[in-house]
């Protein structure tokens, strides 16, 4: 462990290492966002027995560009009851915390004396406390949903936050007490140390059950169907992001996919094994991104099959179901590693 | 140590700043959301005082949870102007406690830091703040005033329901 004036990492690069990092994961992040926004659009068309998005480009893939250049272009509207600071300073909230979340996720181990004969890690920064990062960002993306639906001034908007905080609260428990299992089980918080001691097995085995309801919590913590009821559509128009138009709506768009891109690398690094797979060295990052659009497709399919919840269903399953099974999860689990 | 200073600064600017914006600004919504940012820069106080855990844990437990149910209540009864205090014997003991407390807090606060000022400060171990440090000491040296606690918040939600049960005449309703 190396003290930073912050924090303790477990290997420190050289400065210009680390800004190359932080660059590339900001790219990654930009250039994904299209890529799954188009996938998503192809596949729900398939799925609903459309072509999808074929316009634009060949086979319509340049229906992102499009999308974001008609975003660039709308005129940014502020309702007259709205707080217009907060209005602005919300979508941000929401980015950041999507992206800094992206950080911790590994790509691979740290390689010494690789490209350029640098030392590097293949991922953002491996904190000591490794996934609780994760947690306390995800924490703080829920004052970008509150405040984007509090500052709108519309009801819809205020019902919308209103579920996404009932909603959060109930699932972030669930969730960080699936984790709990692997865990124990890895011996460690820090997340290229529990894909480094997946590689006997990967923990979705032992762990099965923690992986089934953090899958659940997952879906529910990046709101996405069928728990997107904080934006029900049918319900309440679109939400915490009613009133929201241009790229302030782009940014609360983008970061729900960067949330679930996150996540699909939590559940990769966690559960899957991370970079481990077949093959030589150089592929670990590939396994990782293979694994990942696994996910990423499973969300997408997901949305295509499941309606969405009742609200006081979505609360019962969370707190009487979801909640006691993830705590004998975790009881069990460190009853097992104990003995 | 230059960032650690730059950021100290900021981190404590932020905590004073959102502690007196708690207690000044009018509307409750934007109390709430003061507190928060204190919330916020006293993670990074912690994250200077090497104990990224407890950072972690601060942001998890307070500004995602606590202060999540804070702002679920006064975005809901939010704008109703209510005089705080003033009212019968504890309006007029009620600011006698605060002043006692600021200047009970002044001398111990003071008190340590003043002898302190010249000094390296405590040498801080390696591990030391670390979840399993932090665990071994909950758990085993302190394990009666952590599981004392632990009782205490119980009994607190318990006798938050009842009251709040009583008062709103809940019991005739479905529950």
């Amino acid at each position: 462990m190396t003290r930073l004036p912050l924090a303790s990492v477990s290997f420190v690069e050289s400065t210009g290492v680390q800004i190359v990092k932080a660059v590339v994961i900001f790219a990654f992040v930009l250039v994904v966002v299209p890529m799954i926004l188009l996938l998503e659009r192809k596949l729900l068309g398939r799925f609903q027995a459309r072509l999808g998005p074929n316009r634009v480009g060949p086979y319509g893939l340049l229906q992102p560009l499009a999308d974001v250049l008609k975003l660039l272009s709308k005129e940014r509207f502020t309702p007259s009851t709205a707080v217009p600071w907060m209005m602005a300073m919300a979508p941000a909230i929401s980015i950041f915390t999507a992206v800094v979340t992206l950080a911790i996720i590994p790509f691979g181990d740290v390689r010494r004396h690789g490209l350029f004969g640098a030392s590097y890690g293949l991922y953002g920064i491996d904190v000591s406390i490794g996934i609780l990062w994760a947690f306390a960002f995800g924490a703080l993306a829920f004052y970008g949903l509150m405040l984007g639906g509090w500052a709108s001034g519309s009801k819809y908007s205020f019902l919308g936050a209103m579920r996404s905080a009932a909603q959060l609260i109930s699932y972030e428990v669930s969730l960080g007490l699936s984790l709990v299992g692997v865990v124990i089980t890895a011996g460690s918080l820090s997340l290229t140390q529990i894909v480094n001691s997946q590689d006997h097995i990967w923990y979705v085995v032992p762990q099965f059950v923690g992986f089934c309801i953090f899958m659940v919590a997952a879906f529910a913590e990046t709101n996405r169907p069928p728990f997107d009821l904080p934006e029900a559509d049918a319900e309440i128009v679109a939400g915490y992001n009613t009133e929201f138009g241009g790229m302030r709506f782009g940014s609360f768009f983008m970061a729900e996919y960067i949330n679930m891109v996150a996540i699909a690398g939590i559940a990769t690094a966690m559960f899957l094994g991370g970079w481990h797979g077949p093959g030589p060295g150089w592929l670990d990052p590939i396994w990782v991104l293979v694994k990942m659009f696994g996910f990423i497709v499973l969300f997408i399919w997901i949305r295509a099959t499941l309606p969405r919840l009742r609200y006081d269903q979505l609360m019962a399953f969370g707190w009487k179901i979801l909640l006691p099974l993830a705590t004998v999860n975790a009881l069990v689990t460190a009853i097992l590693v104990a003995t | 140590m230059l960032l650690e200073q730059v950021l100290f600064f900021v981190a404590a600017a932020g905590a004073i700043g959102g502690a007196l914006g708690v207690v000044l600004l009018r509307n409750p919504f934007f109390s709430v959301l003061a507190l928060v940012a204190h919330l916020i820069s006293l993670a990074l106080l912690f994250l200077l005082l090497r104990a990224e855990f407890i950072a972690a844990a601060q942001l998890v437990v307070y500004a995602g949870a606590v202060m999540v149910l804070y702002v679920f209540v006064v975005a809901y009864v939010g704008g109703v102007e209510e005089t705080v205090g003033g009212e019968g014997a504890i309006g007029r003991v009620g600011p006698v406690f605060a002043g006692a407390l600021l200047v009970e807090l002044c001398i111990a606060i003071i008190g340590s830091a003043l002898p302190a000022i010249d000094s390296r400060g405590p040498h801080v171990a390696a591990g030391f703040g670390s979840p399993g440090a932090i665990g071994k000491l909950l758990l085993e040296k302190f394990l009666i005033p952590f599981e004392a606690a632990s009782f205490l918040l119980l009994v607190a939600a318990v006798g938050a329901v009842v009251l709040a049960r009583r008062r709103r005449g809940l019991e005739d309703s479905v529950g």
